[in-house]
């Protein structure tokens, strides 16, 4: 067959290539090669860090698989857990910290791993368990990263945050002030928010209006900030895997809930979807005047809408600090090359590699020793008019308590989500909505 | 199987097993002289692998579907109880009816459409009868993601092509074709259409083609119309083919998966894109309840099986009505 | 006596409408890829977009190209190595069994048709998870053959087959052969083989095409980035949330491409041999 002849005669010149190369330049006395297989998604793990360790250590070779975060921490994980047969990192979405929270047999106990003097010229020190390093984080980050019997399966990557961004053109048109402080003076609640919402829209034009313009671009947004802002959410940790459920008489999630109705009457939403077409087109065309921005939706945003430059800004959220994503990293329990998946983990996510990623791509560090660094205080952001995005958002991620998250915590996002979007596309009223919401769970809850 | 029906018959004098008595005689289509043994040597290759790789895995689901398994926890002997479990689920007869919404939707529209480009086609003067043909399969060559992307653009609410060209035309509706139902079928449905309507096509064209133009050249002498001799001498000589579509296309339309997954894939904030694999793909995968997918993939074979028998019977009685 | 009325009239300049209609419909998703990826994302989220490319797309195709963890040369020789290794061995399989379920008279025929075309209707999902364990336990997780094993044999290439066999080759014509000392296997390579080898080739073609543009198994199933196949590897040009379009529909364009190629050879082959599968009256 022609392919493979093809294949073979190419695989026979590039033996020989490398044959040659590898005698011409000697190599130096090199550790051990060994090769790292990382399962991420995204941009988690960034190219030029990668570049840089391999630098470090021309002996490890990084091996990276990027999927679509719903099967990665979906089904390749579970398949690679059942079958104990997988890779050596993997990238776990904040979303899904629960349900795996619950599994810890499938993940190493990182108290019980220890850095080797592999990275001590590049700063890790030696003989660092998960217990020495988790000072150097956000707490209710690391959180995120225990498992139900207190073992620590990950360890944060970067913090998603959330504040508002709005467009400064806008509100100027709405006689709304565009002074960031003035702007979080605006809505120190909720409730001030969607009164704030209701003003906007009372100024806009009957053209506007025609055009489905609207003040915030999806109010079903608003229901997950208010929820990271309690200290509780659907569980409660009663030392058992599957945890305690208490959605349905948590008072957090009423309040989030009904908030989040009263905006969506207060039509202060477009309904647009987020990450959707329509969403793009509508941050070029000022569809909407805010959006509940974590730090990385900021390159996206500058993506998507080059044109808007300068017109935005960051202010507050309403009653402080928010989250919206972060992912941990972890080593499997099945993990091949486990000591030197945690000295190139430790590394990875050491203060200084974080601060670097904030750098270039904008992830904000769940190292919070970082948020003294100078670098990140002072750092402005002109498309946002200069805002001082890393004090912003390190100031919100701080206010920010742990909250306990169950096995079952994405299903019921997604059930309560599903239940928001019906009212929004007015398909239910609110009552009959929730009660779906709770018929729905009850499937899920049970067998 | 045979001889059960014959018990229950009672009036059939007894068979022997290889010949079944159906509505007309059934003759073995091969050839007696060939030696019949050849034939199990013939199978072996493809009945070894389809029993390890085709079978092997349908008996462990339906083991499964006995047990609530979860593979990261345990498993636990629960006997009938997800059936009766699946029945009393209103997200099962939500997916049933999506289903046959979407179905219904992708597989008529397109038969009508399919057989209407082929009657063109046919016509022998036609131009560029070639280039017309070949264009048709093009379609079939994408793969569902990159198009599931293309008419996510293309259908969306406020600023798609689609309700921009509804809009120029005066219909100022901006049809949610996510959040409504039919629209969402509908939307689902197009991508199917666009996929498979020319390869249906060609189909209905080779049989058309193989009609001998004697049935036509009697036809038109004994004074039919042009539409006369489409439904008396074209639509019956059809029929098989018909049915060939109609059940191909039903086996395939009841197990849409990629183009409702890629759209929203835990189904709508409606449930309008539960379709019924996907409803089994998510108890699987996402909830982590393999026995209960498993009987919902069971289910799944039974109403496929239902539905392409009545396919088959339903165009048997249209076309036997059609004939004179 | 046959009159002379003409049999066909002119095709009507709405029938060619209806074609040129249709045939617009089928090239634009295409067409709408090519100029997605050719425009920057800030343009195509312009309302109303774009209809014109843009100059970009070679900037974006070599992005692809050389875009982390795609190894795109790589990515498109093991697809075409699964896609023929699939294509060959199903219509091997197939028209063997074939051969046999259309001419061949055996004990537990029937049955066995029955059965296989029953299985076809079993949602394919279903079986992935005692899949996957099986493939792990033959320790063909993260290789080619992985995907080719599993692949090999077809309960619709079977009956397509048999279909195709039973409608081209008459029975006097094995008979004869069968008469004059041929055996069973003789008669089917050399007489058999020869007559269906342009409907194989469409069978072929379709397994191919089906191999090209799977996903669901081989995401599960290939881990290394450089055994990807090229669906998996276009998954790596996926941003962290939501979708960078110019890039996404550079790769499916890139991806798509030699299809597109490969059609313009065959696609008359294929039509042609779409159209004799379908001719059993």
């Amino acid at each position: 067959m022609r392919t493979s002849w093809k294949a073979k005669s190419a695989a026979a010149l590039a033996a020989t290539l490398a044959i040659t190369a590898g005698v011409l330049t000697m190599p130096a006395p090199a550790a051990e090669p060994v090769t790292i297989t990382i399962w991420t998604f995204g941009d988690v793990i960034q190219r030029n860090l990668v570049a840089e360790y391999k630098a470090l250590h021309p002996e490890v070779s990084l091996s990276i698989k990027k999927s679509d975060l719903d099967p990665l921490n979906g089904t390749n994980m579970v398949t690679a857990c059942t079958s104990k047969v997988g890779p050596d990192i993997v990238a776990v979405e904040v979303s899904y910290s629960g349900y795996w929270r619950s599994y810890p047999k499938c993940f190493q106990d990182l108290r019980q791993m220890k850095t080797s003097d592999a990275n001590v010229a590049a700063g890790v020190e030696a003989g660092l368990s998960a217990t020495e390093i988790k000072k150097n984080y956000l707490g209710w980050r690391w959180e995120h990263g225990v498992a139900y019997d207190d073992s620590v399966i990950g360890i944060p990557t970067d913090v998603g945050g959330l504040e508002v961004a709005y467009r400064t053109d806008l509100f100027k048109k709405a006689g709304l002030p565009t002074d960031r402080i003035a702007v979080g003076k605006l809505w120190p609640t909720w409730d001030a928010f969607i009164a704030t919402g209701q003003k906007y829209l009372a100024k806009l034009s009957p053209a506007d209006k025609k055009a489905g313009k609207g003040f915030i671009d999806n109010s079903g947004t608003i229901y997950a900030a208010i929820m990271n802002q309690g200290t509780e959410k659907y569980y409660k940790n009663d030392g058992t895997d599957t945890g305690k459920l208490i959605y349905d008489t948590n008072p957090q999630v009423k309040k989030a809930w009904d908030t989040t109705i009263k905006a969506t009457d207060a039509g202060i939403g477009t309904r647009i979807g987020q990450y959707t077409s329509d969403w793009n087109i509508g941050m070029n065309k000022g569809t909407f005047a805010t959006i509940l921005a974590p730090a990385w939706m900021m390159d996206y945003i500058k993506a998507q809408a080059p044109d808007t430059a300068g017109k935005w800004d960051i202010a507050n959220l309403p009653v402080g600090g928010g989250n919206q994503g972060g992912t941990q990293l972890t080593i499997p329990s099945y993990a091949k090359n486990k000591q030197a998946a945690y000295d190139f983990l430790t590394w990875y996510l050491a203060p200084e590699q974080e601060l670097k990623v904030f750098k270039t791509y904008g992830l904000f560090p769940a190292a919070s020793v970082t948020y003294s660094d100078p670098a990140l205080l002072n750092f402005k952001d002109p498309f946002f008019n200069n805002a001082p995005v890393g004090q912003i958002y390190a100031n919100g991620v701080s206010q920010l308590k742990p909250i306990f998250e169950g096995k079952l915590q994405r299903a019921i996002d997604q059930a309560i989500g599903a239940g928001l979007g019906r009212v929004a596309a007015k398909k239910m009223d609110a009552k009959k909505s929730w009660a779906q919401v709770l018929t729905d769970l009850k499937k899920v809850v049970n067998n | 199987m045979t001889q059960l029906q014959d018990v229950k018959g009672g009036t059939r004098a007894p068979l022997t097993p290889w010949k079944k008595k159906k509505k007309k005689e059934e003759v073995f289509p091969g050839v007696r002289s060939l030696n019949g043994r050849w034939g199990h040597l013939f199978v072996a290759p493809f009945m070894i692998m389809f029993l390890i790789f085709g079978l092997a895995p349908v008996i462990y689901s339906v083991y499964i579907s006995f047990f609530h398994w979860d593979p990261l926890g345990g498993s636990e002997f629960t006997g009938l109880r997800n059936f009766s479990l699946l029945l009393a689920d209103s997200d099962f007869w939500l997916a049933i009816r999506n289903t046959f919404s979407i179905w219904a939707l992708s597989t008529f529209p397109q038969m009508f459409m399919a057989i209407g480009l082929a009657v063109i086609l046919r016509n022998t003067r036609l131009k560029g009868k070639s280039f017309w043909r070949t264009i048709l399969l093009v379609p079939n060559i994408t793969s569902v993601i990159a198009i599931t992307i293309v008419f996510g653009q293309l259908f969306g609410r406020d600023f798609g092509i689609i309700n921009g060209i509804l809009d120029f035309f005066g219909l100022n509706r901006h049809i949610d074709f996510i959040e409504g139902v039919i629209p969402s079928h509908i939307a689902i449905a197009t991508m199917i259409t666009w996929r498979w309507v020319g390869y249906n096509t060609l189909i209905f064209l080779a049989s058309m083609l193989a009609i001998p133009d004697e049935l036509f050249e009697s036809a038109s002498v004994d004074g039919a119309t042009k539409w006369q001799q489409f439904r008396f001498v074209t639509l019956p000589q059809l029929k098989n083919t018909i049915t060939f579509v109609l059940i191909v296309g039903t086996i395939g339309g009841l197990q849409v998966f990629a183009e409702p997954q890629q759209l929203a894939a835990d189904g709508g904030s409606s449930k309008q894109f539960l379709t019924l694999t996907l409803f089994l793909y998510n108890q699987a995968f996402v909830n982590n309840k393999y026995g209960y997918a498993a009987a919902i993939g069971i289910m799944i074979t039974f109403i496929v099986l239902i539905i392409s028998t009545i396919n088959f019977f339903i165009t048997r009685k249209i076309s036997n009505d059609g004939t004179r | 006596m046959k009159t002379k009325t003409p049999r066909w009239r002119k095709t009507s300049p709405l029938s060619y409408f209806l074609l040129a209609t249709i045939t617009f419909l089928s090239i634009f998703p295409f067409y709408w890829m090519f100029v997605v990826s050719s425009n920057t994302n800030a343009e195509i989220s312009k309302s109303p977009p774009s209809l014109i490319p843009g100059g970009r797309f070679l900037i974006v195709a070599k992005k692809v190209m050389s875009a982390e963890g795609v190894f795109f040369s790589n990515a498109l020789l093991n697809t075409f190595i699964v896609g023929i290794a699939i294509a060959l061995a199903q219509v091997m399989f197939s028209a063997v069994a074939g051969f046999a379920f259309a001419k061949l008279d055996f004990r537990g025929r029937k049955s066995f048709i029955l059965f296989v075309v029953g299985t076809m209707m079993l949602p394919s999902q279903l079986g992935i998870i005692p899949l996957f364990m099986l493939v792990k336990n033959l320790r063909l997780i993260d290789s080619l053959l992985g995907l080719i094993v599993p692949a090999l044999v077809t309960a619709f290439g079977v009956f397509w087959m048999r279909q195709i066999i039973d409608a081209q080759i008459p029975n006097e014509l094995l008979e004869a052969a069968s008469i004059d000392g041929a055996s069973v296997p003789r008669i089917f390579f050399s007489i058999v083989l020869p007559i269906i080898r342009q409907s194989s080739f469409v069978l072929g073609l379709f397994a191919f095409l089906a191999a090209w543009n799977d996903y669901l198994w081989p995401t599960i199933i290939l881990q290394s980035p450089r055994h990807f196949t090229l669906q998996v590897a276009l998954t790596q040009l996926k941003p962290m949330y939501g979708l960078d379009y110019a890039l996404q529909m550079g790769g499916a364009f890139l991806a798509t491409a030699p299809l597109l190629i490969l059609f313009i050879f065959v696609g008359r082959r294929l039509v042609s041999g779409v159209m004799d599968g379908a001719v059993k009256g």
